[in-house]
């Protein structure tokens, strides 16, 4: 998948605003492979609606959204499963980790599934985001700094054409998000990406190619 | 899988699918076991005659003190019956109009002989081998059912009193009998051979095919209105029949009636019995389905993030739909066990008091176990799929 093209796209509940003044919601907008985005908002702007509705579980939009130029309203579930394992990667902010798996089985239960990443490389991850020693400690009983980072390794174990994450670093350090960000970065450009990053004010700085305003 | 099955196990509640069990195994082991003892007693009940059906009866008229009035049945009184609602087919017996006699004999000596008669019925109402029953013109060969009570008279009566071997069916099967036909002109010499024993005619029966010829040969004038009838019923115990015969002032084989009515209410209670086992069933069936119901809904987010990482709905369903169907299985498994079991206890009686029964076979308590068992896990499946996929 190299394009993903948003129409006129923006949230139904918007609808009856007539003030909307957004780069993304209601513009011809192209995300494209190999290319790094930020995505910068306000709260209440539509950010994680925006990653639902390309990530295909919330179809409460209007306008049209296609990868590659097909309408993926067209998609059916077993399409969506594909997607969701070769080429399109999460991370959200809530995080949808499971709370009763430790830190290496919430990353195992995606990995088992791609068989993406071999377990070295997954603990080589851990010990450089400094949680190797949560490895076998419940997702639940972890703060959301640490969770952040487990989800950050879940969204890297598999292949992806295109890289979501949605306010990746919002309780991290700015030298544990620095290292995250390497972590990111080095994975979406060896498997040649493009990566939509959002935020509310705290981001990372990286060489975005470009900077949308919600 | 096993990370997947260590989320969704959670919830589970013992408790539920231990009423869900007991539930489905008792509605299964009732159904079954209904299923199972009516087939085990019904030969019990029917006595199953191995030459006329017990749907059939036989009418005839009654005989008066005096002798008056024709004991025949006419062509109008024949349609009567057949325009009865009970009735299915009606066969007319037919009389031989010419004089018989027969003499047995072993090796072809004749060593005891006899005046009789036959009748016939269409052959549709015999339930023989068909390749017996049946003459072919020309042929000097014909087979003969006879009532098992001449056989009870010679043995016990005659045998017993003239210090004679008392023969067994088997025995009379294979004598040789030579049978006189002797018309006003006529006469021929047959070889007869008896190829079964009924209990329900009291008459010596030929295949119609035979008296027809032989009746055309011997008495071509004789007029040939028959004395009794046969009618196949739809339901014996059908109280109208009783009516219908009393009214006309007929006369039909009671007790015959008697055991059909008890066959007909064996088969009405198992009836009901499988009707309750089946009820059962169908509410087990609905407490798993409450109780995966509320399996899903307690674990919604996990099985929403699982199909949110990419797990497709299938994977998410495979354990709640492994877990029904080891369920469900073990149930077959337990109930036909204790079907088994319970069986083994009311066969022994059964044979202690009629040691002459026949084992019946299991099979259609298997087939409807396992047909039970593949309805209810399919839908059991096709249910949790919908209601996963549901999730997102």
């Amino acid at each position: 998948m190299d394009t993903i093209r948003l129409e006129h796209t923006f949230p139904e509940v918007f609808a009856k605003r007539s003030d909307l003044k957004s780069e993304v919601w209601q513009q011809d907008v192209l995300f494209e492979r190999g290319k790094l985005y930020l995505v910068e908002a306000n709260s209440g702007t539509g950010k994680s609606s925006l990653c639902s509705f390309i990530y295909g579980y919330r179809q409460d939009y209007q306008g049209i959204i296609t990868f590659d130029g097909n309408n993926i309203r067209n998609l059916r579930t077993k399409d969506w499963t594909r997607l969701r394992q070769r080429n399109l990667s999460l991370m959200w902010q809530e995080l949808r980790l499971f709370p009763e798996l430790t830190a290496l089985e919430n990353v195992q239960i995606k990995n088992r599934l791609t068989g993406f990443k071999n377990k070295k490389n997954i603990l080589k991850w851990f010990e450089e985001l400094d949680i190797s020693d949560k490895l076998d400690t419940k997702v639940g009983l972890m703060s959301f700094g640490q969770q952040q980072r487990v989800a950050m390794i879940r969204a890297l174990v598999q292949p992806f054409d295109f890289l979501f994450v949605d306010e990746p670093v919002s309780h991290l350090d700015d030298v544990n998000a620095r290292k995250m960000a390497d972590i990111m970065m080095e994975e979406a450009t060896r498997q040649g990406a493009g990566v939509i990053v959002t935020s509310i004010g705290k981001h990372v700085e990286l060489n975005y190619d470009k900077t949308l305003l919600l | 899988m096993t990370l997947v099955w260590k989320l969704l196990r959670q919830h589970i509640s013992a408790l539920q699918l231990a009423g869900f069990f007991l539930a489905n195994l008792f509605g299964m082991l009732i159904v079954l076991l209904a299923l199972q003892f009516y087939r085990d007693v019904r030969p019990v009940f029917s006595q199953e005659d191995g030459v006329i059906n017990n749907d059939y009866i036989i009418v005839s008229k009654r005989i008066s003190a005096l002798g008056i009035g024709t004991s025949t049945f006419s062509e109008k009184e024949i349609r009567d019956i057949e325009s009865q609602p009970f009735t299915e087919s009606v066969g007319a017996f037919t009389a031989s109009q010419y004089k018989v006699s027969c003499s047995m004999g072993i090796d072809g000596v004749a060593n005891f002989g006899t005046q009789m008669y036959f009748e016939s019925v269409p052959d549709k109402f015999v339930d023989t081998d068909k390749s017996q029953w049946h003459y072919e013109e020309g042929s000097d060969f014909v087979p003969i059912i006879l009532p098992r009570s001449y056989l009870a008279i010679y043995n016990f009566g005659f045998a017993q009193s003239r210090s004679l071997p008392k023969l067994s069916e088997g025995v009379i099967s294979m004598i040789d009998m030579t049978v006189l036909l002797r018309g006003d002109s006529k006469e021929q010499r047959m070889r007869g051979k008896v190829i079964g024993f009924t209990s329900r005619l009291n008459t010596i029966l030929v295949p119609e095919g035979f008296l027809q010829w032989s009746n055309s040969l011997f008495a071509p004038t004789a007029d040939n209105e028959p004395t009794r009838l046969i009618v196949e019923v739809k339901n014996p115990t059908d109280d109208r029949i009783a009516k219908y015969v009393k009214q006309q002032g007929y006369e039909i084989d009671e007790d015959k009636l008697q055991a059909g009515k008890a066959t007909y209410f064996l088969k009405v209670m198992s009836g009901i019995v499988m009707a309750v086992g089946l009820l059962i069933s169908a509410l087990s069936f609905f407490i798993l389905m409450l109780s995966i119901y509320l399996l899903v809904q307690k674990n919604t987010i996990k099985l929403q993030n699982l199909l949110l990482i990419g797990y497709s709905p299938a994977k998410v369903s495979l354990p709640y739909q492994i877990l029904t169907i080891v369920m469900n299985a073990l149930v077959l498994l337990i109930a036909l066990g204790i079907l088994l079991w319970v069986r083994s206890i009311y066969m022994n009686m059964l044979w202690t008091m009629f040691p002459n029964m026949e084992e019946t076979s299991m099979w259609p308590a298997y087939t409807l176990g396992i047909i039970l068992f593949a309805v209810v896990s399919v839908l059991n499946v096709l249910a949790i799929r919908r209601k996963v996929a549901n999730c997102l």
